[in-house]
C-alpha cells in the first residue's frame, strides 16, 4: 500500500509539472489577444476588484485632498505666475492649430500621425507580484478599447494595452521588462532623431532608448516623445527628458538613457489613446515617413 | 455565522495584496525597495494550520489560478507552488509546535521560498534580468520585513477566525 501511495504521488508530481510547463509556454507565447475563457475570468474578477477598489480610492482621495490643503497658498503663488505666461501661449496655441488645420487642408492631408482620442480610465489594480509592471483599468472592449494603444497620464506616457477583457483591460508599463515592448520614439531637436525605446534599467530608473544615429547630435535635457511611426501609438506624447548619452557595443549606434516624464507609482486616473488615423502605413505619402525613419538609423 | 463567511474572507485577502499596491507610498523608497506584500499566502497558511489543509490546498489552487489570471498573466506559478507551499508548512508544522513564534519563522520561511521560486520562474522566461543578489537585497529582505510586519498585526485575528469557522462546521 504504500509503494502504491507513493507511485501515485509521484505520478501527480510529473503530471502537474508537465501542465505546469504547458500553461506557462501557453502564457509567454507571443499573442494578440487574450482567449474568451481568460476574458471571463478576467471580467468576474475585475468586477470584485472594482467594488473594493473604488471606496478604498476613494478613502485615499479624501486624505490626499486634505494634506494638499496645507501648501495651498505656496502653490497659488506659483500658478500665478504661470498664469500671465498662459494667455499668451494659450492664443499661441489657437492660433498655430488653426494654421496648422488650413495649411493640411491645403496639402489635402487632413489625417495627423498625431490625432487621437483619449478614453479616461482609472486604475482598479496593480499587479502585487510585482515581477512585471502591469495595472488593471476600469475600460474594455465594451469602450472601445484595444491592445497595443497607449497608455499615458497627465504627465506623459506610461504603457500600452496589453490585453482586454469586456469590461477591463491590463496595462503593461513601460518599466516592464520585454523584448517585445518597443516604442517608436524621437528626440525633439532641430533635426530630430529617431530611435527606439527598448527596455528599462532597473538600477538606475530610466528608460533606454536604443537604435540612435551615432553621428546624431543629442544633448541632455531634449525631450523624448513617441514618433507615431510604430503603427500604433499617436505621435507627439510625451516620453521624458535624456539624461546620458552612451555609444552601444559596436559603435554603430548610441543608446540614450531617458528619465520618463511619468511616474510609473502611484497611477489613480490614466487616459488610453484611440489613434484616429491607420494602424498600418500603406499610403504613399506617409511612406516617406518611414524612409525619414530609415535614413535615420 | 454562516459558512459563505470563509470564502468571504479569503476573497478579502485575495483582494487585499493588489489594493495594497495600489495605496502602497512607492515615493518613500524612490524605488530602491521592492517590498511585495503576500497577505493571501498567509492567510492561506493561516488557513492550513487552524482550519483544514485539504481545503487549503483546493483554496490554493482556485485562487492560485486567479492570481496568475488577474494579476501575473503567466499562468501555472501561483497554481501550482501555492499548494506546494501549504504541503510543506503542513508537514513542518506537524514536526515544529505550532507556538506564534515558532509559526512566525515558518511563515517568512514559506515567503522566502515562495519568492525564490516565482524569481527562478521569472528568469527562466526572462521576464527579469535581475541577478541574485540584488534580488535578495532589494527585493527578498523587504518582503520578508513587510510581510513580518502583516504577521505580527494580524495573526491573533487570523487565528481567531479561522478557528471559530473550525468550531463551527469543521
Amino acid at each position: 500500500m504504500p509503494q502504491f501511495l507513493t507511485n501515485k504521488r509521484l505520478i501527480i508530481l510529473l503530471g502537474s509539472i508537465i501542465i505546469l510547463v504547458a500553461l506557462i509556454g501557453f502564457s509567454i507565447r507571443d499573442r494578440e489577444n487574450i482567449t474568451w475563457p481568460e476574458k471571463f475570468v478576467k471580467d468576474v474578477t475585475g468586477f470584485g476588484q472594482n467594488i473594493i477598489s473604488k471606496p478604498v480610492s476613494a478613502i485615499e482621495e479624501f486624505f490626499d485632498n486634505v494634506g494638499r490643503l496645507r501648501n495651498t497658498y505656496e502653490e497659488n503663488e506659483k500658478l500665478r505666475t504661470h498664469l500671465d505666461k498662459l494667455a499668451q501661449l494659450e492664443s499661441d496655441v489657437t492660433r498655430l492649430e488653426k494654421d496648422n488645420v488650413e495649411l493640411r487642408k491645403l496639402l489635402e492631408k487632413e489625417d495627423s500621425l498625431a490625432d487621437y482620442e483619449p478614453v479616461q480610465a482609472t486604475v482598479i489594480a496593480r499587479n502585487p507580484d510585482r515581477w512585471y509592471d502591469l495595472i488593471t483599468i476600469d475600460q474594455g472592449e465594451s469602450n472601445g478599447i484595444e491592445p497595443d494603444m497607449a497608455v499615458m497620464t497627465a504627465s506623459g506616457l506610461i504603457g500600452k494595452v496589453k490585453n482586454t477583457s469586456k469590461f477591463t483591460s491590463t496595462v503593461q508599463l513601460l518599466s516592464s521588462n520585454d523584448a517585445q515592448n518597443r516604442v517608436s520614439a524621437l528626440i525633439q531637436s532641430d533635426k530630430s532623431n529617431y530611435g527606439l525605446i527598448e527596455g528599462y534599467d532597473d538600477e538606475k530608473r530610466m528608460l533606454k532608448m536604443t537604435k540612435i544615429p551615432s553621428d546624431a547630435k543629442v544633448e541632455k535635457g531634449q525631450f523624448v516623445t513617441t514618433s507615431g511611426l510604430g503603427g500604433v501609438f499617436p505621435k507627439g506624447l510625451v516620453i521624458g527628458k535624456v539624461m546620458e548619452l552612451v555609444p552601444d557595443e559596436f559603435g554603430l549606434t548610441q543608446t540614450a538613457l531617458v528619465e520618463p516624464a511619468a511616474s510609473f507609482y502611484d497611477l489613480e486616473h490614466v487616459m488610453v489613446s484611440k489613434r484616429t488615423m491607420t494602424k498600418v502605413l500603406p499610403e504613399e505619402d506617409n511612406r516617406q515617413q518611414v524612409l525619414i525613419e530609415e535614413e535615420g538609423l | 455565522m454562516k459558512k459563505g463567511l470563509l470564502p468571504l474572507l479569503m476573497i478579502a485577502l485575495f483582494y487585499s495584496d493588489s489594493v495594497f499596491m495600489l495605496f502602497f507610498p512607492e515615493n518613500v523608497f524612490d524605488g530602491a525597495y521592492v517590498p511585495a506584500p503576500h497577505f493571501f499566502i498567509i492567510g492561506l497558511l493561516f488557513m492550513s494550520v487552524f482550519y483544514d489543509r485539504n481545503t487549503a490546498i483546493k483554496y490554493g489552487f482556485l485562487f492560485g489560478f486567479l492570481f496568475d489570471l488577474f494579476y501575473t498573466e503567466l499562468l501555472g506559478a501561483y497554481l501550482f507552488f501555492l499548494p506546494l507551499i501549504v504541503y510543506i508548512t503542513s508537514k513542518l508544522t506537524k514536526w515544529l509546535q505550532s507556538t506564534f513564534v515558532i509559526f512566525f519563522i515558518i511563515i517568512l520561511f514559506d515567503i522566502a521560498l515562495f519568492e525564490m521560486i516565482v524569481y527562478g520562474l521569472n528568469l527562466l522566461v526572462q521576464r527579469t534580468e535581475v541577478s541574485f543578489e540584488p534580488f535578495v537585497s532589494m527585493r527578498l529582505y523587504p518582503t520578508l520585513a513587510l510581510n513580518a510586519l502583516y504577521y505580527i498585526l494580524f495573526a491573533i485575528p487570523l487565528r481567531n477566525a479561522f478557528q471559530k469557522f473550525k468550531n463551527k462546521f469543521g
